[in-house]
């Protein structure tokens, strides 16, 4: 015992010695450059609860890759993606993020999944200079820092924050339909409390009283307790803090018991699989979103021949999950090939906060960053369910 | 083959029964203590993260192998330890005082659970423990004033004796390993006791161990007392190890996963915690690990054998897809662990045990030495 005491002790000394104070310069890593290849990572779930988000997600990401290593690579280097699968499991994910900063020597983390999985490994890549680049997750830690904290600045973020569309979605209800009283039913875990958030401090900005806030368990399908509180409550605008199944669950409750009253969710209900998985329930449906979804026959250009290669690559219809991971990897290259042809941490970092727009060809809002902000944009659009396709009602929305 | 003449009842509860365990042992620690400095800090993260699991694992035997009570709560107590820690830490209580609390009010909750379970065998335990996994569940995501609910929250770097402890550093592992160290040395103390024959005792025939003035309600609480405190404070390391905590973390699938090291490792020798949660931790990057570099390696191979440079090219990509195809780990891993529970019972440690016979008993080796011979006790364990 006395051995590991003392080799304890002397580990203590000299960690001691070794702990200088922070430079306020932020160390950006060159890692993972070469003359052929930029290499970036990421970690999604592949096998685990969100796996519904995951593969698409890896999916667009990878065919993103294809693309520009057909186009000929950024500056003439080819993008590398190396995949980890996380399982939801910060323990995995923190393992996946040290192997991927050590063993493939990655220049950025690209659109990790999951909250509690990129907050638990994000040290490791702030520490090691890697930049943490548009995280699955929108929540306020992946892209607000502490300018007394160099590393910090590494983290930036492309995904329109629940709170904030939220309260934008909210806000344009209420003003143009005339509620009165607003209610809310969302997830018990982290998602939901965002929205929540997001309609309480637009409820307190507007001076309205909320008439009923309902939760629910994640995985729960029935909603009747729910729906039939809401009812007696009187509410005439039901906020969906809630994921695929349950705004189809609800609507349905409410169908059922011959309750007329309008529906808005939050972003993350506005993907392809509720209509198609609801059919005449949701018809009517509203939604926060960040960009227009985009059907394969209608769309046109650009759009249309994605949608199909898309198709042609994974055999599944793309959507709004496939397209994040796309465009995801499309901000990186963009920024990356700003950066210009002696491409280093430090001038990536610069590009990224030079204020130059990202445009996609989603015709989503632009992507700009600042030196003191690291969001891309909170500018939201308001979707409706109509014959079994979301089509846009209003955009440029903000609170 | 050694024999061990013993003369008094000290050579029978020897730690050490003789100089080999001191060598052996004695190497495997001064390898661990220069670990840090040969190894990467991935490697050294899974070392850190066996060293937790291993803790727990010792502590989930003393209740499961040593007494016989299963659980699959084990998530729990974990949690309660890591949120003990997490929400001490906000006051700036130091390091050891809040790992000590962290144990201690999770011994109480690990006894309050067990006067419950006192009336409860085998499965009718197990959905209890559950059950009472899922109440802390709940408790951690509503009682948002002190756990801050489903946000989570963020643990600081530890701060040991004025020097700052980040859970990448030597430090961290050092400590890590201390904990399961002394928490192996004191469970060994234990069942050399009168307490730890008691538990074993217990194990073995409740009726036997009540006819012999073995107060079994008592010892069942101790068994949970004691495993849930050491649980605990595998939970501030845990906690340290992760800087954030949130309730969708400790659920029932991380108590499978602490089930699943003891049953992999072995249930009747602490061994099996350690091999277990090697295997636990260290299978997963390991399966990473193949499918980097396998394909590379067969593509290597075929063209050794007389592959064209385009056709080895080709059978690389063909192995790198199948060995990249989602959710092939999972099933990789789930199948490793059906075989086990199948083909060896005893788990790694038992495997390795059988491994030592054959080659010490080398040409006389038979299966029969490790076949069960007290039938009695099978009855009774699976009541």
């Amino acid at each position: 015992m006395s051995k590991s005491l003392k080799a304890l002790s002397l580990a203590v000394s000299a960690l001691a010695l070794t702990c200088l104070p922070a430079a306020a310069q932020t160390k950006v890593t060159n890692e993972g450059i070469s003359a052929s290849e930029i290499v970036i990572g990421t970690h999604q779930d592949l096998s685990g609860p969100i796996k519904g988000w995951g593969v698409p997600v890896s999916n667009g990401m990878k065919m993103a890759v294809d693309e520009i290593n057909a186009a000929g690579g950024v500056q003439g280097r080819k993008i590398k993606l190396v995949i980890e699968d996380s399982g939801y499991d910060p323990k995995k994910a923190v393992l996946a993020s040290q192997k991927m900063v050590e063993r493939d020597k990655i220049f950025a983390m690209v659109g990790p999944m999951g909250s509690p999985t990129v907050l638990a490994a994000q040290d490791i890549l702030l520490d090691a200079g890697v930049l943490q680049l548009f995280p699955l997750t929108a929540a306020e830690f992946t892209f607000k820092f502490d300018p007394a904290k160099p590393q910090e600045r590494l983290k930036f973020n492309n995904l329109l924050p629940y709170v904030e569309s939220t309260r934008a979605a909210l806000k344009y209800m209420m003003e143009t339909k005339n509620f009165k009283k607003p209610c809310i039913m969302h997830q018990d875990d982290e998602y939901g409390k965002n929205v929540l958030d997001g309609f309480n401090q637009q409820l307190t900005a507007m001076k309205i009283q909320p008439a009923s806030i309902t939760s629910y368990k994640r995985g729960a399908s029935d909603f009747s307790a729910q729906v039939a509180k809401m009812k007696s409550d009187g509410c005439d605008l039901v906020v969906l803090g809630a994921v695929l199944r349950e705004p189809i669950g609800t609507m349905a409750e409410a169908k059922k018991l011959g309750w007329d009253v309008t529906f808005l969710g939050a972003t993350p209900v506005n993907v392809l699989e509720v209509p198609a998985l609801g059919k005449d329930v949701v018809e009517g449906l509203y939604s926060a979103s960040g960009f227009e979804i985009p059907y394969e026959d209608t769309a046109k250009g650009k759009v249309k021949d994605w949608l199909v290669n898309y198709k042609k690559m994974f055999s599944a219809d793309a959507n709004t999950q496939a397209i994040i991971g796309y465009n995801a990897v499309m901000t990186f290259a963009h920024y990356a090939n700003k950066a210009g042809k002696d491409l280093t941490g430090q001038k990536m970092l610069d590009a990224l906060e030079s204020g130059d727009k990202f445009q996609d060809i989603f015709s989503s809002p632009p992507t700009v960053f600042s030196k003191t902000n690291h969001l891309a944009t909170t500018i939201t659009q308001v979707q409706q369910v109509k014959n079994g396709r979301w089509v846009l009602v209003k955009d440029n929305l903000m609170f | 083959m050694r024999f061990l003449f013993k003369t008094d009842y000290e050579d029978d509860i020897k730690l050490f029964p003789h100089s080999g365990y001191l060598y052996s042992y004695g190497l495997l620690i001064a390898v661990l203590l220069v670990a840090p400095y040969v190894l990467s800090s991935y490697l050294m993260s899974q070392l850190v993260f066996v060293c937790i699991y291993a803790t727990v694992g010792v502590g989930l035997l003393i209740l499961t192998g040593f007494t016989g009570q299963a659980s699959l709560g084990h998530a729990a107590f974990l949690a309660i330890g890591a949120y003990t820690a997490a929400y001490l830490q906000q006051f700036n209580v130091p390091f050891p005082v809040y790992f000590l609390a962290a144990g201690l009010l999770t011994g109480i909750v690990g006894a309050l659970v067990g006067f419950p379970a006192l009336r409860l065998q085998g499965i009718y335990l197990v959905i209890a423990t559950i059950s009472f996994a899922l109440i802390v569940e709940e408790i951690m995501a509503r009682w948002e004033s002190v756990t801050h609910g489903n946000e989570g929250m963020r643990v600081k770097t530890m701060q040991l004796l004025g020097t700052t402890v980040p859970r990448d550093g030597p430090t961290f592992y050092y400590l890590c390993l201390a904990v399961l160290v002394l928490t192996i040395v004191g469970t060994l103390n234990l069942l050399r006791s009168p307490t730890g024959r008691a538990f074993v005792a217990i194990r073995d025939s409740e009726t036997a161990a009540r006819s012999m003035g073995i107060n079994v309600a008592l010892y069942k609480v101790k068994s949970f007392a004691i495993s849930a405190a050491i649980t605990g404070f595998a939970g501030v390391l845990f906690a340290h190890k992760l800087s954030f905590i949130s309730p969708e973390m400790f659920t029932l699938q991380l108590s499978i996963e602490f089930i699943i090291v003891i049953l992999i490792g072995g249930t009747f020798s602490l061994h099996g915690a350690v091999l277990g949660a090697i295997f636990l931790v260290m299978i997963d990057p390991f399966l990473t690990y193949l499918k980097d570099d396998m394909p590379g390696i067969i593509a290597g191979v075929a063209a050794t054998l007389g592959a064209g440079k385009e056709r080895a090219g080709h059978i690389q990509d063909a192995v790198a897809a199948f060995a990249s195809a989602n959710g092939l780990k999972g099933a990789i891993y789930g199948v490793i662990i059906v075989l086990f529970v199948l083909f060896e019972p005893l788990g790694l440690y038992g495997r390795w045990l059988k491994i030592k016979l054959f080659f010490q008993l080398f040409p006389l080796y038979k299966r029969a030495t490790f076949k069960r011979q007290k039938i009695y006790v099978k009855s009774e364990r699976n009541r």
